[in-house]
């Protein structure tokens, strides 16, 4: 058995904490401490910060509650990556850092600092309430409690994978559009809205979508992808954001914003002809009176240069438009499919 | 601050659903719900397993009087019997109540909610979803809470009661935002602050924060505890972190191996050998590492537990959540290497005594959840009546505090109660000659309590471990916070959670050397046999001049006879 004892000396590594500091009492700006201390095989990146505030400096601060994963306390930025410090391992972080031997730690970005690693969360709780990230039961008052609503397999499968968020904020930290426009609903509140939106128990449906589709809604999104490749569950938040956008172009039509529009005249397009008609994709997507206002002067300068697109009517349909259609209806279906697959385990 | 009708003290299942009944109760009232951290990341989402209630949706001859005797037969029947009456007759409306707003939980092929069996439960009735049921629970509470408008204070960490007489008069906590001490007067508060098991620090499955800081806030205002000696222990903790592997790995035919090699529970339970009673299984363990034959390492002592022989297909198809615990907090392949693991405290019988309504001695004052002790548990909890527990005594103290606040004249908390409070708070901050490290302490607390008060128990360990404890709260006094920021100072925080910690330690060693017998999971190798006779009571604690002083309680009867408890 001496093999196995042997194969449980641990190792030990030097390993360096680059470690984000900002104190709001004292400091005019953030700035970083390094922190070595020898890490051996199993560590996690929060077992070292515990390690560093119990026995070199009790100052940093940092939120840590679980330290199981599933609490969604300890989200951070571990060598440029949101994730939970309490699910990385060190090792396997020394084979990510941009300088061998030091890990880069850092908050989460997107949400206002409080100190050190620790960021406010409330902008993320007041989306939730703003987008009504829960259920409003169609189960009358009276009724409460006395009988179960019946929910076939089929309908908690759109929503198990959904249900696994612990909302760490990964994606809040990880989103492009957030880092430019702080109001944008954000991903982790779109796949909650998602969630309860295909929860035949919820009677509020048509009210959280209408919310939905205005101004910093689902329409913003850039799928870009790094909600869903940053997720320290694995759940398809751009599953969820792309079905949200169907759910609202099928029961609201594409009247709600110029992302909506825009999306709507792009499919229309591809599947009448084969490629854009340009000309009047603006006035489509924003309407005249944005196109004559805000384009006039661009498409003065392009006439200028000769570099109008083709009117409409010019507009031929690409060569072998027809086996085009039948391929486009074909992948709209698999889109469709894969859609509800998805959110299927 | 305008008086609050109900102050709610933790945001977990209890004080969330508390919250929720308060406020459907009477929508006048002004109700506030403090927690130390947000809602959502509470200790309530840990919980895997799932919530009982005879819903006769899987076995069909179910019924609320057999969950009710398999509690107290569990409770080893310590539990009073009409507050389990009380648990699970009310079990099958809030479970309804739960899906009615929203919890997913899994389906039958009927689409009614999905049942399980549990551990000494007579039918499957544990309702769940998949392995994340506690975590759907929280969200799902948080979410209607939100859905209310309930006013939350969060990231307030609960100081001290104020006390005036035989009175509360609210609250006074510390916002970690900004680091100042703010005072919630009150007409009733409610404590919801979850268990103290994390006492047991690196020996125990709990979150960094179940330091029990509600209890230790009623203790100090001399509200009474009530069973702290019941700490149930799982067998297969990590050896690093205490925390759980599920009973699902030796269900899938795990083994535990001794430093010799040896499938040791053949020693102990021949037939049912690794799947043997959860505090059979740990005191099995135990006694292999206290007998040396456990594995050294500097992280303690431990053994095996192999899944190798069940093949890499098996392990990732139906032990996935396991193999990634180890790989994240162990560094340990299963498929490859056994799972270091050893015994772990996961959860607090005892806590604030209460009646039924969650009403504690104290005028104004109630609990609910694993910080109060009804007792629903008794000497030992089942599996799946944890979250039960935190949702019906959680609604149950919403309403009755809400129906009784109009009874209590609004409280006022003087100036001078609040300087004494940040008082107590800057003495720590003082750089002074000596000093003693709070981490180094809080590892020591936990290593003699998992030592002298850990699953055996024996007279002279326990005098040996009161009196580390005696010791640990005098060097206490010298601990300093090195932090001097009034903005989100974790170091105040751990220290203040520490002398918490201290304080209920000091309760469970008491009452675990008062108990002279084995019941449920307090065993004492000197007292092997339960002693009805002597010892079918519940123990308190109350604090009176700084010493726990030692008193009883009848444990009411009414439907079962005591029996010995066999399975």
């Amino acid at each position: 058995m001496t093999e196995i004892i042997d194969q449980h000396q641990e190792g030990k590594r030097d390993v360096t904490f680059r470690v984000f500091r900002f104190n709001p009492q004292v400091d005019s700006k953030p700035y970083f401490d390094d922190y070595t201390i020898s890490a051996e095989r199993g560590i996690t990146v929060l077992r070292s910060l515990n390690y560093i505030k119990e026995h070199v400096d009790a100052t940093l601060s940092f939120r840590a509650f679980c330290q199981a994963g599933i609490c969604g306390s300890c989200g951070m930025r571990v060598n440029g990556i949101s994730k939970l410090a309490c699910t990385s391992q060190v090792w396997d972080e020394l084979d990510k850092c941009r300088e061998p031997g030091i890990i880069r730690v850092e908050p989460l970005r997107s949400l206002p600092m409080i100190k050190d690693l620790i960021v406010d969360m409330d902008p993320l709780v007041d989306k939730m309430t703003r987008y009504s990230n829960w259920i409003d039961s169609t189960m009358p008052l009276a009724d409460m409690g006395k009988k179960e609503f019946l929910i076939s397999e089929e309908e908690f499968q759109q929503y198990d994978k959904a249900t696994d968020c612990i909302l760490c904020a990964s994606c809040v930290s990880e989103c492009s559009i957030l880092r430019a426009n702080k109001e944008y609903v954000s991903p982790a509140v779109l796949l909650k809205s998602y969630r309860m939106n295909v929860d035949s128990r919820d009677g509020i449906h048509d009210l959280r979508l209408a919310e939905l589709v205005k101004d910093h809604g689902v329409w913003d999104c850039t799928h870009c992808y790094r909600c869903q490749e940053s997720c320290v569950k694995s759940i398809p938040i751009m599953e969820a954001i792309h079905a949200i956008r169907e759910d609202a172009l099928e029961s609201r039509g594409p009247r709600d914003t110029s992302g909506a529009k825009h999306a709507e005249a792009f499919m229309e397009d591809i599947e009448k002809k084969g490629k854009l008609v340009e000309a009047t994709l603006p006035i489509r997507t924003n309407g005249v009176v944005w196109t004559l206002r805000n384009l006039l002067p661009m498409a003065m300068k392009m006439i200028v240069k000769r570099r109008t697109p083709p009117p409409p009517p010019l507009v031929k349909s690409a060569k072998g438009i027809k086996i085009f259609r039948a391929m486009f209806r074909e992948m709209t279906e698999h889109v469709k499919q894969d859609h509800l697959k998805s959110h299927k385990k | 601050m305008k008086p609050f009708d109900i102050v709610i003290v933790g945001g977990g299942g209890a004080g969330l659903y508390a919250a929720m009944e308060a406020m459907k109760t009477n929508p006048a009232l002004n109700i506030a719900v403090l927690s130390k951290v947000y809602p959502n990341r509470s200790h309530t989402s840990a919980a895997q397993g799932g919530a009982n209630a005879a819903l006769a949706n899987k076995a069909k001859d179910d019924s609320v009087e057999m969950h009710i005797f398999d509690t107290i037969k569990g409770s080893d029947y310590l539990a009073d019997q009409d507050a389990v009456d009380v648990l699970c007759s009310e079990a099958p409306k809030i479970i309804r109540e739960l899906e009615n707003i929203g919890t997913p939980w899994s389906r039958m092929e009927d689409n009614t909610i999905a049942q399980r069996p549990f551990g000494g439960a007579g039918r499957p009735r544990c309702c769940y979803c998949a392995d994340k049921t506690g975590h759907t629970i929280l969200q799902t509470l948080y979410e209607q809470c939100l859905r209310k408008g309930v006013l939350f204070f969060n990231e307030y960490f609960a100081l001290n009661l104020s006390v005036h007489g035989s009175r509360s008069r609210g609250l006074i906590a510390m916002n970690m935002k900004t680091g100042k001490v703010e005072a919630f007067p009150a007409k009733t508060v409610i404590f919801a602050t979850g268990g103290y098991a994390k006492m047991y620090w690196n020996r125990s499955s709990n979150a960094a924060g179940n330091t029990g800081d509600g209890q230790a806030i009623a203790y100090r205002a001399g509200i009474p505890m009530k069973d702290m000696e019941f700490v149930q222990f799982h067998p297969t903790g990590l050896r690093k972190s205490g925390l759980l592997v599920t009973e699902g790995a030796r269900g899938e035919g795990g083994y535990l191996i001794n430093k010799d090699g040896e499938r040791f529970m053949a020693r102990y339970a021949k037939e049912k050998m690794e799947l043997g009673p959860r505090d059979l299984v740990s005191r099995s363990i135990e006694t292999e590492i206290l007998e040396g034959r456990g594995f050294d390492s500097p992280a303690g002592k431990y053994i095996h537990l192999d899944l190798r022989h069940l093949g890499a297909d098996l392990i990732k198809s139906r032990l996935p959540q396991i193999r990634e615990m180890s790989l994240n907090f162990e560094g340990v392949d299963p498929i490859e290497e056994p799972i270091p693991i050893r015994p772990t405290a996961h959860y607090s019988m005892g806590g604030i005594d209460t009646d039924n309504f969650g009403r504690t001695v104290m005028d104004g004052v109630y609990a609910a959840g694993e910080c109060a002790c009804v007792s629903v548990h008794g000497a030992n909890r089942l599996g799946g009546n944890s979250l039960l527990d935190i949702l019906v005594f959680g609604r149950i103290a919403g309403h009755t505090a809400a129906e009784e606040a109009g009874k209590f004249e609004p409280g006022s908390i003087s100036e001078e109660e609040l300087r004494e409070s940040v008082e107590e708070i800057r003495t720590r901050m003082q750089p002074s000659g000596h000093y003693e490290r709070y981490g180094a302490l809080r590892e020591e607390l936990g290593q003699t309590l998992a030592l002298n008060v850990g699953i055996f128990r024996e007279s002279s360990l326990l005098h040996k471990g009161i009196q580390d404890i005696a010791e640990l709260k005098e060097r206490f006094k010298k601990v300093r916070v090195f932090d001097s920021s009034d903005v989100f100072n974790t170091n105040l925080q751990q220290v203040l959670e520490l002398k918490n910690m201290l304080d209920l330690a000091e309760t469970v060693a008491v009452g675990a050397l008062a108990r002279e017998e084995s019941r449920g999971s307090h065993t004492r190798i000197d007292f092997p046999v339960r002693d009805d006779e002597k010892w079918h009571k519940h123990t308190l604690a109350t604090l009176v001049d700084g010493k726990a002083i030692p008193g009883e309680k009848p444990v009411t009867m009414g439907r079962y006879e005591l029996q010995e408890r066999t399975y």
